[in-house]
This record gives structure tokens, C-alpha cells and sequence, in this order.
């Protein structure tokens, strides 16, 4: 093989297909990068046999062939590499890297035993083109709720599925949930994406990815964006069913300026490390005013007011400030709304928008 | 048939391939379908279903072949383990739930799925609730009612064979019974500190699931974690863990938190922080009646005076008393002869020469006055300090309640001359074991150092 092939294109190709190597025991071989001629243009992939990325990066071939390197070992050393073009040459399972100022061999292996990189079928899958902010504030707002107990692999995922002609991500981990309408749809789709690569997804994203595309079948699906191809397997299983679970409507309702809310809960939280985060919010409805409060014996208690805008009656609900904090700070809009419903039930937040596409709810905490 | 055949498949290509992709690749793959026009077999993900489509594809054919198999082509599909139907979305009632989703089902870590440890033949039903222990049983109860919210932490504290054990096996099967979907997990402390001691010497994973996983935790016996620091610190992690997310944690000790010797000051707290309830000797009709109820779980009516007189003779502790009970039953069943006071009365003798009997009041004062740092002399001095007085007052209860020495006696054993005294104290301690926490404690302590 031998290429000729910019440091930019292969440092940006380098970076993101290392992370998703793996270093674990039992195939050394998936600690390497692929790199592979593929018609004009070189292929650098790698896999952990959960995710799969791929960048195809510009080049011009010489000399058609592969080989795979250690791909910590190579990302360093390419990233420290000035920008300038870098000819490289495999022979004898070895890479040449030569740049005009400096020549080195890295010891590779062959491509025989990489495993093969999923591929989808363009025609039997469903596939959607997705503006790069809508994902990326979609994904951002959901991956918040899903769960890290791998005891239960379905909620460590974001469940896309198709419901009355709309496309929407879902996620929580059995005490919030956040549900993000994110496009129309006319198939239907039903499946479970790791968070760990809708999070390697975010991160490949650049500021000029316009779009991106995501293609389902019932196993797999591939997120494109421009010459980079995410491959994942779906997380086996049935999300629950959680429609249910979301309120029709709440006792008590009330809008806030979510900005002067976020700092007022920050105050509370200083309070709140004794009680789990937990900080009681008080809506009286006469007076329009939400009061937080929340008190640690050892260290002191605050309160403070905020104006609101509300309806219903008065209540009274703990609510864990973390969850508040993880909730409000994906969001973008300047007002809220929260419904209540005594002191049990689910708590709405929703953003106040002239189509609001994002509703999260989180469980009150027993006090 | 279809399996055997792609075991030996499987076999072959073992050997012809390395070990670790044979263990990526193969391993969890399986034949669903051996008819050669529509020839399926099974692999775990995506990865390998691409990986066989590309590279195993002709191996696995050769194989096949030379077992005698010849399929026109082969599909391979991932496994999954649910189809994915579209659930049905109509229903919009509310779960009264206070988590959203109910948590994980038993069913889905099928390997790693704890064991509850719990006896089932310990319920409320078969509790015998009298004055000494009905503030536990009620305690025990509501957090059977409501896991995780009403004493949190419960911490049920007594001597041995008093009915803890039974008491907070009752409360998770109760749990169990009620919301089969609970995990509950019983451990001795015992248990906990060999997990832990394993989880570290062969790094073995899976200690904080086990532990933190689970919505109810009972440890029995935690007095034995004492002077086990790293043991008491990861305690405290699992404890504070399952304490934020509202998990129940029931404890049992022979003594409370805060007569545990070297046991961390935080973990004491937080032992502290629920709600702590000692379980006593059962009073005479308790006894009665677990001695009435147990002779009828074997199936046998008891004489009114039988009963009594096992009840009088074996005060300390229950399952001497069961014994007993077993003793007797067994041997009226052996010899053919009634379970009657005289059988009862030959055969507690039995039971009784178990405890040293040599007592004497020499020993009581010195046992009394060591317990408490005091020299004998002191306690049979006239001092009228108060750290001598009540160690005095005991040492005179102690004579009455573990000798039956008459009043003038107990008095002039130290040094007193008017046996008013020695009426006096023994009325003080008896009225101060039912009000007095610590006199209690100490007594009854005392009581066991005496025997020992």
C-alpha cells in the first residue's frame, strides 16, 4: 500500500476512530486501526464489536493495500506531526510514515484477522436525514435520563420510535424520563441505541457536519455524516412502555424563567447534600410565588422566592436537584412550564415554545 | 439432532482456529434451522453476523460438508432475545408508581440473579408477639407495609435466640410475598465481609451489584463486622447507596450501635439514624405461649402445667426453650410415655445441669464490682457515691434474682445490717430494668458474664 495523505484529514480520522477501539483481553487485534485503500480515498477504521467508525479521508493512492496499527500508538504520534502531507507505505506488516522532516516504521499486522465492518443495506433500511443541531439537542436532551445500571441494559439506551407519525427519542433510568419529538415519519421504527454511541456520535460531530444521516434495520444502525460512518448494534430488548407513565395533565401549573430558576436551585443544592439533593418546592398560587427550600442540619437551610406565573392550586413537592439541574440546563427556551400533581405524582417540565417538541419528567422524592 | 449436529461443527473449528476467535466469534452462536434449502444459523450481534457472512461463510460450509450437510447457502441472523411488537399505547392511567419504570424483572440477569437467603418458614404468622418484643414486631411490620420509607434504617438489637433473626426473615418474605418483583437480599454480616474479602483478593466484579442492587437489604448479626475497618467502610458506601435511593436496610446485632466496640463512628451514626429497637427476654405468658404454639406445630396438645413449668425453668433465651420443648417431645414419642410435668421434670434436669450452678454471692459482688471497675471492698463499703451505689444496688439484685438469697442474707453478704436496704435496691433495679435502657444493657450483661 502507499498513500499520500494530508496530517489534518488523517489526525481528525486518527482521533475519533481510535476511542472506539478496545483494549480488552481476547482480540488484540481490535486495539488496532484499519487502514485500508479504498478506490481513491483511504479508509481508517476501527471497532469494538459494539460500535463500529469508519472515516473514508481523500488521498491519493499509489499503491493499492492495508494494514492495521496499534492505534494509540499511531494517533499520538500522527497528532504530533506538523501539518503537511505524509506518504505512507505498508511492506512486510510494517508502516512507513515519511514527512518532509521525519521518517518512522511502526510495526503493524496484518488486515486478515480485523474483524469485518457491518454494513447496512441502503434499500431495506429506513433511513432519516437529520439537521446536525436537531441531533445533537435532541440526543443531548434524552441521554440525560437513560440509566447506567448495566443490571438493566435496556434503559442504558435511547429508545427511537415511531408513534402517530412522528419520529421520538426517549430515555430514563426508572425515576426521570425525557421524550424528544425530533421528526416526522411514515415507517415505522422501533430500536435501542447504546448512549455510549450516541455520545461518540456527538463528539464526531463537527461545527460545518450540516446533516447527518441515521439508518435503521432491525439490528443495526449507521449514522453518516459526511465521510464518517458510525455502525452500532441496537440494545436487545423491549423499552417499557412509558406513555403511561406521562401525566395528561397536572393539578398545579406554573411558568418560570428557567435561567433565574437554574441559579435559585444551584443556591438550594449547597443545602441539599445531606437530604440526596432533595429540595422541597412550594407553589402557592395565590400569591404567585414558588418558594425553594431546603435544609441540612449540619451546615444550615436556605429559601428562596421566585415569581411565577400559575394555576391550580397550591403544592408542595421534594424533587432531587440534580435531576432539576441535568433537566433545565438542556433546555433552551427562556420560560418553562412544571405541572404537579401532589406530592407523589410524576412532576411535567416542558419548554414554552411555539412547538414544543420536549417534555421531561422526574419522580418526586418521598419525603 | 440440529444441535448435535453444530456442536460437532463447532468442535471442528475449535481446533482450526485460535482460541480467542473461537471465543469471539463462535462461542453463543446456534442452529435454528438445518433444512439445506433454508440453512439459519444464530450469532450474537451484528459484528459476527457480518464477520460469518464475509470470512467463515466457506469454513462452515467444508465443515458442514464433511459431517455430511450440504446447504444450498447459509442465512445467518442475529439473536435477539424479544421481538420487538408494538406495544400497546392506549392505556393512560397512572401507575402508582414511585419509580417510573418498576425495576429490573427477576427474570433478566438470569445468571447473576441473587438469592433472596431468606427462610420462608419465617413469617409473621408463626411470631409469638408479647410485651417484650411487640414494639419490634410492630416496627417490623410497618416496614414490611411501606419498605424503604417508614424506619430507615431498622435496627433490631438483643440477645441470642430472642426471635431477630426470626423477626427480620418475616419482614422480606412479607416484602417478598407481597411485590414478588422486590429484591431482597438476607446475609449474615458473615457473609458480607467473606464477599467482600473475595471481591478484592480475586478482583472479582459483581460485589457492588450484588450489594447495590438489591430494594431490601437485611444483614443479620452485624456485631461481627466490628473491628473489620476496610469490611465497615465498604459497608458504608453500600449503605449510603442504598440509603439515597430509598432502599430498605434492616440490621440485626446482639447489642446497639453504640455498645458495638470498634465500630466506626460514622457507620454508628447511621445505625442510629432509623430506628433502633431492642427485643427482650419474653415474659412468662410469651413464653407459654411460643411453647403452646410450637407444641402444636408438631402436632401435640400440651398440659397447662407442662407448659408452665418449662416456661418457669428456662427464662434466658428461646431457642433453649424450643429445645427443651423438641426434648420432650422427642422422648415421650420415643419412649411411649406421655408429654407430661413428670417427664418435663426429669428431663429439665437435664437441660439445667447445662449451666455451671456452682454460683456463689462471693462471685456475684466480684463479678458485679469487676463489671463496673470497682474493687469488692468498695461495693461492700459504706461509700454512698453514686458510681458505687448502683453497681451495689445491682450486685444485691443480682443475689436475689440468680440465688433467691433471702433479704438479711443478701444484706449481710455486704456488710449491711438492716435487710431494708437490700429490699430497697432489688425493688430500685427491677423498677430501672423497665425504665432504664442502660441498667438493662448492664444487667443483663452482668448475667451472662456470671454464667460464662
Amino acid at each position: 500500500m502507499e498513500v499520500i495523505v494530508t496530517q489534518e484529514n488523517l489526525s481528525f480520522a486518527l482521533n475519533n476512530t481510535s476511542r472506539v477501539t478496545s483494549t480488552k483481553a481476547g482480540l488484540p487485534i481490535l486495539g488496532n486501526i484499519l487502514l485500508r485503500t479504498d478506490k481513491s480515498r483511504l479508509l481508517v477504521a476501527a471497532t469494538n464489536l459494539e460500535v463500529a467508525a469508519s472515516h473514508r479521508i481523500g488521498a491519493k493512492v499509489t499503491k493499492p493495500g492495508s494494514i492495521t496499527i496499534p492505534a494509540r500508538l499511531l494517533n499520538e504520534f500522527i497528532q504530533n506531526l506538523p501539518k503537511e502531507q505524509l506518504t505512507l507505505t505498508a511492506k512486510d506488516n510494517k508502516l512507513h510514515i515519511s514527512s518532509s522532516t521525519s521518517s518512522s516504521t511502526i510495526n503493524g499486522s496484518p488486515d486478515d484477522e480485523f474483524p469485518e465492518l457491518p454494513t447496512i443495506d441502503d434499500k431495506k433500511a429506513v433511513k432519516y436525514t437529520i439537521t446536525a443541531s436537531d441531533f445533537k439537542q435532541s440526543v443531548s436532551q434524552t441521554i440525560i435520563a437513560a440509566s447506567g445500571d448495566s443490571t438493566r441494559p435496556i434503559l442504558t439506551g435511547v429508545y427511537w420510535h415511531s408513534f402517530e407519525k412522528k419520529l421520538y427519542l426517549a430515555a430514563t433510568d426508572g425515576y426521570r424520563l425525557a421524550e424528544r419529538h425530533i421528526t416526522g415519519t411514515s415507517s415505522s421504527v422501533n430500536a435501542v441505541i447504546p448512549t455510549s454511541t450516541l455520545q461518540e456520535v456527538l463528539r464526531t460531530l463537527r461545527d460545518e457536519t450540516v446533516e447527518l444521516d441515521v439508518l435503521f434495520d432491525e439490528t443495526q444502525v449507521t449514522f453518516r455524516l459526511d465521510e464518517v460512518e458510525i455502525t452500532s448494534r441496537l440494545i436487545d430488548g423491549n423499552f417499557p412502555d412509558y406513555r403511561q407513565l406521562i401525566p395528561a395533565a397536572s393539578e398545579t401549573n406554573f411558568t418560570i424563567n428557567r435561567t433565574e430558576l437554574i441559579r435559585v436551585i444551584k443556591i438550594a443544592s449547597l443545602f441539599a447534600r445531606e437530604s440526596g439533593g432533595g429540595i422541597i418546592l412550594n407553589v402557592d398560587s395565590d400569591k404567585n410565588t414558588l418558594t425553594i427550600n431546603s435544609i441540612a442540619s449540619e451546615i444550615g437551610e436556605n429559601s428562596s422566592e421566585i415569581p411565577v406565573v400559575s394555576s391550580g392550586q397550591a403544592a408542595s413537592v421534594s424533587l432531587n436537584s440534580r435531576y432539576l439541574l441535568d433537566a433545565l440546563n438542556v433546555m433552551s427556551s427562556d420560560e418553562i412550564s412544571f405541572g404537579f400533581s401532589g406530592k407523589l405524582a410524576p412532576c411535567v417540565i416542558h419548554e414554552i415554545t411555539k412547538s414544543p417538541a420536549y417534555k421531561h419528567i422526574i419522580m418526586p422524592l418521598k419525603s | 439432532m440440529s444441535h448435535s449436529l453444530w456442536q460437532s461443527v463447532l468442535g471442528e473449528i475449535e481446533l482450526s482456529v485460535s482460541h480467542a476467535t473461537y471465543m469471539t466469534w463462535f462461542k453463543n452462536t446456534e442452529l435454528i434451522n438445518d433444512a439445506p434449502a433454508n440453512f439459519t444459523v444464530a450469532v450474537p450481534n451484528i459484528f459476527a453476523q457480518r464477520q460469518f457472512e464475509v470470512k467463515f461463510d466457506s469454513q462452515v460450509k467444508a465443515v458442514l460438508e464433511k459431517n455430511g450437510v450440504k446447504p444450498d447457502a447459509i442465512t445467518y441472523i442475529v439473536k435477539t432475545a424479544a421481538k420487538r411488537p408494538v406495544a400497546s399505547r392506549e392505556t393512560t392511567h397512572h401507575l402508582p408508581a414511585d419509580r417510573l419504570v418498576a425495576p429490573a424483572k427477576k427474570s433478566i440477569p438470569s445468571q447473576s440473579q441473587p438469592v433472596s437467603g431468606l427462610n420462608p418458614r419465617y413469617s409473621f404468622d408463626n411470631f409469638i408477639v408479647g410485651s417484650s418484643n411487640d414494639l419490634a414486631y410492630s416496627a417490623c411490620q410497618a416496614v414490611a407495609q411501606h419498605p424503604g420509607t417508614k424506619y430507615n434504617p431498622l435496627f433490631l438489637y438483643g440477645g441470642v435466640g430472642l426471635g431477630k433473626t426470626h423477626l427480620i426473615q418475616a419482614v422480606g418474605n412479607e416484602i417478598t410475598k407481597k411485590q414478588p418483583d422486590t429484591q431482597v437480599l438476607y446475609i449474615s454480616s458473615e457473609t458480607f465481609v467473606n464477599d467482600f474479602l473475595e471481591s478484592i483478593r480475586f478482583k472479582k466484579k459483581g460485589f457492588a451489584t450484588k450489594y447495590r442492587n438489591v430494594d431490601v437489604l437485611i444483614v443479620d448479626d452485624m456485631q461481627f463486622i466490628a473491628g473489620k475497618e476496610k469490611t465497615q467502610e465498604e459497608f458504608f458506601h453500600t449503605f449510603n447507596a442504598l440509603h439515597q435511593a430509598n432502599k430498605q436496610i434492616i440490621i440485626s446485632s446482639d447489642k446497639p450501635p453504640r455498645n458495638i466496640p470498634t465500630l466506626t463512628e460514622r457507620l454508628r451514626s447511621r445505625f442510629e439514624w432509623g430506628m433502633s429497637i431492642d427485643i427482650q427476654m419474653p415474659d412468662f405468658e410469651t413464653r407459654c405461649a411460643i411453647l403452646e404454639a410450637k407444641a402444636a406445630q408438631s402436632g401435640v396438645e400440651l398440659e397447662r402445667e407442662t407448659v408452665e413449668y418449662l416456661a418457669n425453668n428456662i427464662k434466658t433465651n428461646i431457642r433453649e426453650l424450643e429445645g427443651a420443648l423438641n426434648q420432650l417431645l422427642a422422648y415421650s414419642e420415643m419412649r411411649g410415655i406421655p408429654a407430661d410435668i413428670s417427664t418435663a421434670e426429669g428431663l429439665i434436669g437435664n437441660v439445667r445441669r447445662s449451666r455451671p450452678q456452682h454460683l456463689t454471692p462471693k462471685q456475684i459482688i466480684d463479678k458485679t464490682a469487676r463489671h463496673f471497675q470497682l474493687s469488692p471492698a468498695e461495693i461492700c463499703s459504706a461509700k454512698r457515691d453514686k458510681h458505687i451505689v448502683t453497681p451495689r444496688q445491682i450486685a444485691m439484685y443480682l443475689l436475689r434474682s440468680e440465688l433467691h438469697l433471702s433479704f438479711p442474707k443478701i444484706a449481710s453478704e455486704l456488710g449491711r445490717k438492716d435487710h431494708t436496704t437490700a429490699i430497697h435496691s432489688v425493688e430500685k433495679i427491677e423498677k430501672a430494668i423497665k425504665l432504664d435502657f442502660l441498667i438493662r444493657e448492664q444487667v443483663a450483661e452482668l448475667r451472662d458474664k456470671l454464667y460464662v
